[in-house]
């Protein structure tokens, strides 16, 4: 591997408020290639921020600054918005959290899926659509043709998420941001919606950034896994090595939960060490 | 303490029809704690707000101490019960104070000696007087719903109905409230009835509990039995399965679902 898909080094967000400055990111690096990428943290970490950053989605008065972040070459910072707008949504792309809040609520899924589609590719209405049922196909969606015609409020959370998905993933990306895709969902339906997510993601060969808080989720899902606390990368660690943890905030986080297994009581708390934030 | 009979919610007639609980019954005894566990829309929130009177009983019964509750709820009721929702953000009055809203139902009730009664609830919670006066807006996630658990047990009440009341926080604040919840079940001999959809949050919680789905009761286990695997509805196996985390080899969950 020569150069990485996403090169990472020294990213932070800066927000300039009245009561002063909050640094949301501090300094985070991590490269990717083609690979499954999971960022954990708590709210408030910066996981998300992070995500966004990526893409050039940082909310005003955000401003982001770092020694460098490429993507596939090209430089995210210094690129032109032409430049960033064919990217995004073209070899980048995001699924976010909530399908309720992110699809657009007056028009049809399939109307938005060919929309995506021909914002990137020359194509036209008719290879668009074979396109769109195509992929809406490949999320599983038991009747396509029927889901290509209702618009997001005629479907379920999960429909609607595996609609994004799809919409998301039409343009062939190099690269997914996925910020909490199944946080909005219920446990079997989430499951069913990651597991059409790792089908795509292994056929195609794309890379993946998964932002969760679910550390568990994150660690039996992606290859690998960075732990943020206060907007630092606090340990990164092979997610199957996810038990032999060192930072104590990521063995903290561990053991905090409840499990089936075995019955702890009363259940160990995080004490947050000022240091980790340092 | 608490026993529920032939329980329905029926919203809307006709088309609209929509039956959110058919036919779903149990027993809570004094002092325990019981789960209702299912994916949305299978009925485990409507039957808690059945029970306090946010959702109409359209059939069967519903009895507290072993009286039958009447609609609307008297004053005696809301002493003996007491619900926690889901999120604290919203589940408190964002321009009232703390001390505002925990002597609210101090006012209703009646009840004299509101100054030392408050400072006991933030004490029973795990805050301390500095947060008397503060707004919601000025206190974190864990400590909002330390406020709502307060509020709830400011009346001293015998029941407490918990909505969800850890899904909206994180993981190391989850682990602190249901430690308070625990202690404070020992400590006031309080009833518990939880909803969840995180079958480890319900199995450590709770003794007894109830997968719901689609409205209706699909089996009644002992939290023991989640433990050990030896819950014999393959519903609630799929439940236990999708709760482990993401597995790659498709173990099929969704037919045991379809079936």
């Amino acid at each position: 591997m020569t150069t990485p898909l996403l090169d990472v080094e020294d990213l932070r967000v800066r927000f300039h408020l009245r009561t002063g400055i909050v640094e949301a990111v501090r300094g985070v690096s991590f490269q990717l290639g083609r690979e499954r990428l999971g960022i954990v943290g708590e709210s408030g970490s910066g996981k998300s921020q992070t995500g966004r950053a990526i893409l050039g989605l940082t909310p005003p008065p955000g401003e982001v600054t770092a020694k460098r972040l490429a993507f596939d070459g090209i430089d995210l910072l210094t690129a032109s918005k032409r430049t960033l707008r064919t990217l995004r949504g073209g070899r980048i792309s995001m699924v976010m959290q909530d399908p309720k809040y992110s699809l657009n609520p007056v028009m049809t899924i399939g109307e938005q899926i060919i929309e995506a589609y021909q914002a990137h590719a020359k194509a036209s209405r008719n290879e668009a659509r074979d396109k769109a049922l195509a992929m809406l196909e490949a999320v599983k969606m038991r009747d396509p043709g029927r889901v290509f015609s209702l618009y997001p409020h005629e479907v379920s959370g999960g429909m609607g998420q595996r609609a994004m998905i799809a919409m998301m993933l039409v343009t062939d990306p190099d690269m997914l941001i996925a910020d909490e895709p199944t946080s909005a969902l219920d446990v079997t339906v989430s499951m069913e919606v990651l597991r059409i997510l790792d089908e795509l993601v292994t056929e195609r060969g794309m890379g993946l950034i998964f932002i969760s808080h679910d550390l568990k989720l994150v660690s039996s899902f992606c290859d690998r896994v960075l732990v943020m606390y206060a907007g630092r990368v606090v340990e990164e660690l092979e997610a199957k090595n996810l038990r032999e943890a060192q930072h104590p905030y990521t063995q903290g986080l561990m053991r905090c939960l409840p499990t089936l297994a075995d019955d702890v009581r009363p259940l160990p708390t995080l004490n947050r060490d000022p240091s980790w934030a340092l | 303490m608490l026993d529920i009979q032939n329980l329905n919610v029926v919203y809307g007639t006709g088309r609209l029809r929509v039956d959110a609980v058919k036919n779903v019954s149990f027993h809570v005894e004094p002092g325990a704690a019981y789960g209702l566990v299912g994916e949305s829309g299978s009925g485990k929130s409507t039957v808690l707000r059945a029970i306090c009177g946010l959702a109409p009983i359209s059939d069967g019964r519903v009895l507290v101490d072993g009286q039958a509750v009447t609609t609307p709820r008297g004053k005696a009721f809301y002493r003996t019960v007491q619900m926690v929702f889901q999120d604290p953000y919203a589940s408190l009055h964002p321009r009232h104070t703390v001390d505002r809203t925990l002597s609210e139902p101090l006012a209703i009730h009646g009840e004299k000696d509101a100054e030392a009664r408050i400072l006991q609830a933030l004490r029973e919670v795990g805050l301390g007087p500095s947060f008397r006066f503060r707004y919601p807006h000025q206190l974190s996630g864990g400590q909002r719903q330390r406020i709502a658990i307060a509020r709830a047990l400011i009346l001293r009440p015998k029941v407490l109905l918990l909505d969800e009341p850890t899904s909206a926080l994180d993981a190391s604040v989850q682990a602190e409230i249901l430690n308070l919840l625990d202690d404070l079940r020992r400590r006031l001999g309080l009833t518990y009835i939880l909803v969840s959809h995180d079958l480890a949050v319900v199995a450590h919680l709770c003794e007894r509990l109830l997968v719901m789905r689609n409205g209706e009761a699909v089996e009644e286990t002992l939290a023991e039995s989640l433990r050990s695997g030896a819950a014999s509805n393959g519903y609630t196996q799929a439940l236990i399965q999708a709760s482990q985390g993401f597995t790659r080899v498709a173990s099929q969950p969704a037919q045991a679902l379809a079936g």
